[in-house]
């Protein structure tokens, strides 16, 4: 049972110059699943992810999240469901600025109204796990970027969702950083079978999900799974990519007999 | 696209970024241009206000364009934060600092320009209203509107120097800072300053000291404290917000139970750091609001006073003689025919006061008789007096001492003659303003009166019956020249001659009265243009504040919607945030303008017996009542501009 289906969604802005953004997609993610959708700048990546978090709504379409239709709702009741069904991680962190580290992560449980020593409890069951307990009290503009990043993963999973939307996460960090958010994240997904949807630039960020999807110019243009080694899928994802890109790359060329 | 062009095309195409600067400019133009208007009107240069007004208004010009060059400063350099990015791209694009400050100068003059041709516009077509609201005021008989190029001359003067002034100083002063920074736009100081719990203690203490004082000084009438009390305020107010509410913020924000609560989490850190960032933005406020509430307040008294005149004086002319008092008859033909001639109905009673000793009290009493006393009540149209023998009234010379012998039963004898008397009642209207009678005064009947023989026993008393002529003047406010001979003949005998004592006394509530509106009118004049200012100013700062923080405002709520915030919830949120921000500095300035009041009043009581709660808690009210609009207005604006 696919915890996430995208049946024909289309998305068309309508302005001075109209703008289709997504054209006719679908997809189904599996529970418990680790998603890439990789694709060119433009391609309409954002705009997904914008439907998906109900942020944005789709022209022509529909999204089915855990079995129900999120864009039939009410907007408060859309407002809570995205408080408990699905969690953020920003390129940006967007981490407020103002809080500490902890309260940070415990903001989405206070929204929520949860008594204190629920959230006191989660926070540290998920502290030890995110290794944030040096810096707890510190704020945002005094940890890396990491650090920060490893917060915001804190607060995209304290109040345990269905489903976490990643919108490059690594694309502030360097490689060490990038390496240990990317393999928290897999063991998030490994050990408490959460489902997560990652939008990424970085091959080598999407050669640790288990699928990686490709679109293009809003539509769909490929998908492949995982290999047995990461190296492997790696080059994978980077042939595709390569076809992908330049335009005139995947137009062959028809063979010329002599 | 010539650089000058380039500015022109910055100030046209940004107009909303402009637009609350352009407001603030614009307003501050028409008010001086209005007030100009008034302080050149040719009918109050000739003086019909007295010189004292004159002086005033130009005083409180002076003032205002002192706080204008302020305010407009603040407002300048809150726009340059709020346009730092757009600055840092032009500097990244090559343009040198020196071509930048220019840039500055020209969107400044060009803003400034603009401002000064509409709120001159603007200040114009208003200036008939408001000359029209100040001619009710100061019950003048006509203020009519005029031509003339000096107030033009000296506002557009006036603020062309403003505006160089402050676009140079705001360009100079602008804080050096480094490219990138400029270019990731408003970044969060890093600089959290810290608190320290004994200046938190400190300004605490420091702000009830000054109530205690203010409490202490309104009771016992020692006035040499009160000058103590706006320095303790005001060095008390910065620590309060410079180190007070941090540590009180803190110590709440420590507390888990109370502080991981919905909103609670959100809004108490943001105070902290809006605390923090801001406290001389709060502190400025507060002693703004402050000075807007007083001068309201005085101006509230002073037009109480003028109401409770005609109480408190109900007699046109008295005058007062020694029995032996050589000018009497000359005096009194003379004022009866200064009145016949300027065509005034009037009501002449005399009466024959007689001072005794009362047995009760071992003090001196003045008595009066029944029927001189009839005469004068009648003349008023109030109830009359009958008395039997034995019986006696008290004559009130005060609102509070109606109050305070409505009840009072006394038993006396009137020693040197053996006159057994009840006074029982006192009579329930201000009949003689209270400089004129004594604080005994009592009326009895004729039969008792005529038993009056001897003479006050006390010898230090210099005279032991007196006469008195009391003119009762339905239009007494139009009695201002009459007597004048008398006035300054009393005043002669008893200033320059150095007699011991005049042998008359005499008053003219008209002449005081115009006197007092002379006062009054000056305080109008300064007091409202005053509070005007300082009110629209002090809302403006924290909209200015808000305006510079709204794009990081913005990027926060996006996160917050995401995440899940509904839209009530944000409303709440907005709510929480822009709540301590307008009201906790009006909170502050309303507790020490209530104290300073509460010292007012008590001053007041002992010099002009007036009460001035009723007026003050109304110029209260119709403060929280524009405070609270305005907070619906910045907030529908700011809502508005989050959700874009």
């Amino acid at each position: 049972m696919p915890i996430l289906q995208i049946k024909d969604v289309t998305k068309v802005y309508e302005g001075k110059v109209t703008h289709r953004a997504l054209n006719q997609l679908s997809f189904n993610v599996e529970e418990g699943e680790f998603l890439a959708v990789m694709g060119p700048s433009g391609s309409g990546k954002t705009t997904l992810l914008n439907i998906i978090s109900t942020i944005d709504e789709p022209t022509s379409g529909e999204i089915i999240l855990d079995g129900m239709n999120p864009h039939t709702l009410k907007a408060t009741e859309l407002a809570y469901f995205r408080r408990r069904q699905l969690g953020f991680i920003f390129q940006d962190f967007n981490l407020l600025h103002m809080l500490t580290v902890e309260e940070n992560i415990v903001l989405p449980l206070t929204l929520d109204q949860q008594p204190l020593e629920v959230m006191e409890e989660r926070l540290a069951s998920i502290v030890e796990k995110l290794d944030l307990t040096s810096f707890l009290h510190k704020r945002p503009n005094e940890i890396s970027g990491g650090q920060a990043q490893r917060t915001a993963i804190g607060r995209a999973l304290i109040h345990s969702p269905s489903l976490i939307l990643a919108d490059e996460p690594t694309g502030n960090l360097d490689s060490n950083s990038s390496r240990d958010v990317l393999e928290l994240l897999t063991k998030i997904n490994q050990e408490k079978r959460t489902t997560i949807v990652m939008v990424t630039h970085d091959p080598i960020a999407a050669s640790y999900c288990d699928r990686v999807l490709f679109i293009k110019d809003g539509e769909f243009f490929n998908e492949i799974y995982k290999d047995d080694r990461r190296q492997m899928f790696f080059q994978r994802i980077l042939n595709v990519l390569s076809l992908l890109g330049g335009g005139q790359v995947g137009d062959l060329s028809t063979i010329r007999l002599p | 696209m010539t650089f000058r062009q380039f500015a022109y095309r910055n100030v046209v195409r940004n107009s909303r970024i402009y637009g609350a600067f352009f407001m603030a400019s614009f307003f501050s133009v028409a008010v001086f241009f209005i007030y100009s208007m008034l302080m050149f009107h040719p009918d109050i240069e000739q003086g019909i206000l007295g010189e004292a007004s004159l002086l005033g208004m130009v005083g409180a010009e002076i003032v205002l364009v002192l706080f204008t060059l302020f305010f407009l400063y603040y407002s300048m350099s809150a726009f340059l934060e709020a346009r730092s990015h757009e600055f840092a791209i032009l500097l990244h694009l090559g343009m040198e600092k020196r071509q930048m400050n220019k840039l500055v100068f020209l969107e400044t003059m060009i803003i400034g320009s603009g401002s000064i041709f509409v709120g001159i516009i603007f200040g114009f077509s208003f200036s008939k209203f408001f000359f029209m609201i100040v001619r009710e005021i100061l019950h003048l008989d006509s203020l009519p509107l005029y031509v003339s190029w000096q107030p033009f001359l000296l506002t557009i003067g006036v603020f062309t120097s403003a505006f160089v002034v402050i676009s140079l100083i705001s360009v100079y002063f602008t804080r050096e800072r480094k490219l990138r920074d400029l270019l990731k736009g408003n970044d969060y100081s890093n600089s959290v300053s810290t608190y320290s719990k004994i200046r938190a203690v400190f300004g605490i203490t420091l702000i009830l000291s000054a109530y205690v004082l203010a409490f202490i000084v309104s009771n016992t009438s020692w006035i040499g404290l009160a000058l103590l009390i706006p320095f303790l305020a005001t060095v008390g107010t910065y620590y309060f917000f410079r180190d007070s509410l941090p540590c009180f913020l803190d110590k709440a924000r420590g507390k888990r139970k109370f502080h991981w609560h919905r909103y609670r989490l959100l809004s108490l850190a943001e105070q902290t750091h809006i605390m923090m960032d801001n406290v001389k933005m709060f502190f400025v406020v507060t002693m703004v609001s402050t000075m807007a509430f007083l001068s309201v307040g005085i101006l509230a008294t002073m037009s109480s006073y003028t109401i409770q005149y005609d109480r408190l004086n109900p007699l046109g002319l008295v005058y007062k003689g020694d029995v032996d008092n050589p000018y009497e008859r000359n005096h009194i033909a003379s004022l009866r025919i200064q009145l016949e001639e300027k065509g005034l109905s009037y009501h002449l009673s005399r009466f024959v006061v007689i001072k005794q000793t009362s047995s009760y009290t071992q003090n001196e009493v003045e008595v009066f008789r029944e029927s001189d006393m009839n005469v004068l009540l009648s003349s008023f149209s109030y109830p009359l007096l009958n008395l039997a023998s034995g019986e006696a009234v008290f004559i009130p010379y005060s609102e509070e001492s109606l109050k305070k012998l409505k009840d009072r039963v006394v038993h006396t004898v009137l020693e040197e003659n053996s006159i057994p008397l009840t006074i029982d009642s006192v009579y329930p209207n201000i009949v003689f303003p209270g400089s004129i009678v004594s604080v005994n005064s009592i009326v009895i009947s004729d039969e008792d009166f005529s038993k009056l023989r001897k003479p006050i026993a006390d010898k230090d008393v210099a005279q032991p019956t007196y006469h008195l002529f009391t003119f009762y003047i339905p239009q007494w406010m139009e009695t201002k020249d009459i007597g004048k001979d008398i006035g300054e003949l009393a005043a002669n005998q008893y200033f320059y001659k150095k007699n011991k004592f005049s042998p008359f006394y005499f008053e003219n509530a008209g002449l005081n009265y115009s006197y007092v509106l002379a006062t009054y009118s000056l305080f109008t004049l300064v007091g409202v243009l005053v509070a005007t200012v300082f009110l629209l100013a002090a809302g403006s700062f924290v909209y200015f504040k808000l305006h510079t923080s709204l794009e990081r405002e913005k990027r926060k709520f996006d996160v917050l919607k995401r995440m899940g915030l509904t839209d009530t919830e944000l409303k709440k949120l907005v709510n929480r945030h822009l709540f301590p921000q307008f009201f906790l500095p009006w909170g502050v300035a309303m507790m020490h303008s209530a104290f300073a009041f509460l010292m007012v009043q008590g001053i007041l009581k002992d010099i002009a017996n007036i009460s001035i709660v009723k007026e003050v808690v109304f110029a209260f009210g119709f403060f929280v009542l524009i405070q609270v609009v305005y907070f619906y207005l910045i907030r529908w604006r700011y809502i508005s501009h989050i959700r874009s």
